[in-house]
């Protein structure tokens, strides 16, 4: 028993350490989901203002698998070594105790993190990807062994259409497109760390060989599976980027990227667009039907990525460095802070306008 | 269907029996298809009551060859209309498609656009109520109209569908092809509402046993978890696989999973609800791939699933009812060979399904609370999806949701959501005495002293026939007949991790390549 006890607390070195810099970096300025929300990739410009805000963007959308309920196990198994305490009496809010330091301070987490996690340009549409090739190789796979039929690793819609059409669009004969697609991913997977690369095409499935999930790559090769996840991410954000850098190279992969990745989301990226003809924020919520609120929850995101963009009709310089000079000095990112300090007449929105603004400088 | 009526009886069933070898590969009906098969193609309606596993699908699928037109199959379940498909598509049908709420519109476009050539439509109830694919489907011939999981039709059934309802007035409106009702089981109660809901005339009637003789019945009684799994592992480390083991929650399927493969070294994984949907997918196909020896799961796996070759069906916690409990088991060996279903009890057990029944229906508080807020407008029903996570929120189950949902559903426009809840109330009531009635009998078959199996043939109205050699642990059975060294099984034992290189050439078939 004292045996599996080890195993486990190694196993677990590095999900605690992540979670402990999280939790530093967060340091008590949001809730627990924040965090949760940040390793989900949850789309909401709070999270992917908060990734930036609090220095976290590699994180962001670092394990979109992730239960609510591991993650509590996590947190609880944190406090159970006293390495974190709550600072709220609702218990939703945490930062770490000396303890939680010292411990922190025994591993680099940078030296933790591979370089590709921090390659985020792609994060919004990674997972798409990610299921398109996956689909892809397996479909390839079944063409190639002359398979009639076989159980798609995912019905997604939007996923089984774009394969689809890349195969019936392409002039090759299926054979030599099997070829080609199997040349590419060889570059692909030889660019990058060889661990990362195993990690990666473990996932794969095709003629009677199904992938394996991240919990079993975990379960097999002994990794903590945190572990895995960052060097599985940090794969597919290399691989990302040597596709959009190096297109040629990769005429039948690159066709799996989404066109104009600019590191927005889509639906930001048409708020955008309609913002750009010249349409008000409020217009652009009524010709898109939808809430005031989003269309100001993407102006945010667009702070964050896209700094060329003209933001003074919501925001003016002498606003903004009020709301910033109070938030300085109170040492503060909480909104409800900052808000309470400053006079009437500010608005949540364009306090956030400011921090996104000024987090990306 | 003209034509047919040239062909002597004899004749049909011979062009039948030449499909099932071409086609299917098997030579000879199994018990029970080809009563139905020779039914079916004489334009009779039919009601078919057959257990899981028995291939219930041929019934259809064979004469989809013979009739003129297509064969329109309405199913609920999603998973298996999947399954069928692929099977199909496996055994050379090209012209198999499905319609369900899940699809891409572009994709549902193109197989309305070639629905004259389908020989195989599968339609879920949501898609068949919708005008604009009734039209399309009105223009084709339609030469059976199958109506699976039939007993959805009966509020008496488990799993009442309302819009399975629909089904009659629809077969109508197609030009009145023959229908044929197939169902796993179904009580008289049920099967007299299926007949009558849908209107089948002169209905020929194949009531199949629910016995599955090749299936080996064992119940354990233990004192605890800890003995329990102490007997789990000493069962796995001899017994024929693959297998299964059901468990009453998510966390014990990972717990039991980890165990097995510490202890045990078998290739086991976990399978719940609580996965990432391309992640269960992945799992799913391993085993089917014989990546797996053991899957531990909930009762969210099974649907749809067919692989002929499972051994041994464990039931680590009692499920609520006798059917589930026998949906269940009938996963093993479907190829026919001999299988062995364990069940292990121990006391503390009792609380899972209570549980489970619980969780069907709000409580009292939370219903009145919850009529009450939305007669005060805090509450409001936008749509659906809203309404049922709203009560989510508040902490209800997703059934219990539903269950309210429903009630107000039916309530009057002039009337306060506050007048639903005495009627709620005695619902609920209602339903939960038939639940609890049984799971009365689940239990009683746990401490029966009797043979399990002349236990349940009893449940189901039926006589007990001629005992198999194998029959269950009150006749007597030595568990070391079912060890893996007595079968000649080939186990391909394929290592899960290997180098990105080694797979992607296998993946691509490139070491042949180089050999072409």
């Amino acid at each position: 028993m004292t045996e599996k006890v080890r195993i486990g607390d190694d196993a677990l070195m590095f999900s605690e350490t992540l979670l402990l810099f999280l939790i530093k970096q967060f340091n008590g300025e949001r809730t627990l989901s924040g965090i949760y929300h940040l390793l989900k990739g949850k789309k909401s410009s709070q999270s992917i203002q908060d990734s930036f805000l609090f220095r976290v963007e590699p994180f962001y959308h670092l394990c979109d698998d992730l239960e609510r309920q591991s993650f509590q196990k996590l947190i609880e198994h944190l406090g159970d070594h006293e390495w974190i305490k709550y600072v709220n009496s609702e218990q939703t809010r945490v930062i770490l105790t000396e303890k939680g330091m010292d411990k922190l301070s025994m591993f680099k987490i940078e030296r933790m993190i591979p370089d590709g996690l921090r390659i985020t340009n792609y994060v919004t549409t990674e997972k798409q990807f990610w299921l398109r090739l996956q689909l892809l190789i397996q479909t390839l796979s079944a063409l190639r062994y002359q398979q009639t039929a076989f159980l798609p690793i995912t019905k997604f819609p939007a996923v089984t259409e774009a394969v689809r059409r890349i195969i019936m669009e392409s002039s090759l004969s299926r054979n030599q497109l099997v070829h080609q697609f199997y040349q590419e991913i060889r570059r692909l997977l030889t660019s990058i760390p060889i661990l990362e690369a195993n990690i990666f095409a473990s996932q794969f499935s095709g003629y009677h060989m199904t992938g394996l999930t991240l919990r079993q790559i975990s379960d097999e090769s002994g990794k903590d599976l945190f572990e895995c996840r960052t060097f599985f991410k940090a794969a597919l954000r290399r691989i990302m980027q040597e596709l959009s850098k190096n297109k040629s190279r990769y005429p039948f992969t690159a066709l799996l990227m989404s066109p104009g990745v600019s590191g927005l989301s889509t639906t930001a990226g048409v708020s955008l667009r309609f913002l750009k003809s010249g349409l008000s924020a409020q217009e652009a919520a009524h010709r898109r039907n939808l809430s005031i609120g989003t269309i100001e929850d993407h102006l945010v995101e667009i702070a964050l990525k896209d700094p060329t963009f003209d933001l003074s009709e919501y925001l003016t310089d002498e606003l903004e460095h009020r709301i910033m000079d109070h938030a300085n000095r109170l040492n503060t990112r909480q909104l409800k802070t900052i808000k309470k300090a400053l006079q009437e007449g500010v608005s949540y929105f364009q306090i956030r306008l400011a921090l996104a603004k000024n987090t990306v400088r | 269907m003209g034509s047919l009526n040239n062909l002597r009886e004899e004749d049909l069933l011979r062009e039948a029996k030449i499909i099932l070898k071409e086609k299917f590969g098997y030579h000879q009906f199994r018990s029970g298809q080809q009563k139905i098969i020779q039914d079916v193609l004489n334009g009779r309606d039919v009601f078919a009551m057959m257990p899981t596993g028995s291939g219930k699908s041929l019934c259809y699928q064979i004469p989809g060859y013979l009739l003129n037109g297509t064969v329109l199959i309405v199913s609920p379940l999603l998973s298996l209309m999947e399954d069928q498909i692929n099977a199909l598509r496996a055994a050379g049908e090209r012209h198999a498609r499905a319609l369900n709420g899940m699809m891409h519109a572009q994709e549902r476009i193109r197989v309305l656009r070639h629905l004259e050539e389908l020989r195989f439509l599968y339609i879920s109830p949501e898609m068949l109520c919708r005008s604009d694919i009734r039209e399309a489907l009105a223009k084709i011939t339609i030469s059976l109209f199958v109506v699976d999981e039939a007993h959805c039709v009966s509020q008496w059934g488990h799993e009442f569908r309302p819009d399975y309802l629909q089904l009659a007035r629809i077969r109508e409106q197609l030009g009145h092809p023959a229908c044929l009702a197939v169902t796993a089981t179904a009580d008289e109660r049920v099967r007299e509402d299926i007949i009558r809901s849908l209107e089948l005339h002169e209905v020929a009637q194949t009531i199949m046993s629910v016995d599955r003789t090749n299936i080996a019945l064992v119940v354990r009684n233990v004192s605890n978890d800890d003995e329990k799994m102490e007997q789990l592992c000493k069962l796995l480390r001899t017994t024929r696989l693959p297998g299964i083991v059901y468990c009453a929650s998510r966390d014990w399927t990972e717990r039991l999973a980890e165990l097995v493969r510490r202890q045990l070294g078998l290739r086991a994984a976990f399978y719940h609800g609580g996965m990432e949907s391309i992640d269960r997918r992945k799992i799913q196909n391993q085993f089917l791939d014989n990546q797996l020896d053991l899957l531990c799961c909930t009762n969210a796996f099974g649907m749809g699933i067919n692989k002929p070759d499972i051994r041994l069906v464990v039931h680590f916690h009692f499920p609520a009812t006798m059917n589930a409990y026998l949906q269940e088991i009938g996963r093993a060996s479907r190829d026919g060979q001999q299988g062995l279903a364990v069940l292990y009890y121990s006391p503390q057990d009792n609380q899972y399904p209570e549980g489970f029944i619980d969780s069907n229906f709000p409580e009292d508080a939370f219903l009145l609370h919850t009529l009450h807020e939305l007669d005060e407008g805090v509450l409001t029903i936008k749509n659906k999806d809203q309404f049922l996570n709203d009560l989510q929120e508040r902490g209800s189950s997703e059934t219990a949701a539903r269950f309210i949902y429903e009630r107000i559903r039916e309530k009057p426009a002039y009337q306060s959501f506050h007048s639903i809840f005495k009627r709620s109330k005695s619902m609920i009531e209602q339903r939960r005495r038939v639940l609890l009635n049984d799971l009365s009998i689940m239990k009683n078959y746990l401490t029966a002293t009797e043979c399990r199996r002349a236990y349940y043939l009893k449940v189901y109205h039926e006589d007990s026939h001629e005992k198999p050699v194998y029959c269950c642990d009150q006749c007597g059975i030595n568990l070391a007949d079912f060890d893996s060294v007595n079968f000649e099984d080939t186990v391909i034992n394929r290592k899960q991790l290997m180098s990105w290189e080694e797979r992607l050439s296998y993946i691509f078939k490139e070491s042949e390549r180089s050999k072409q």
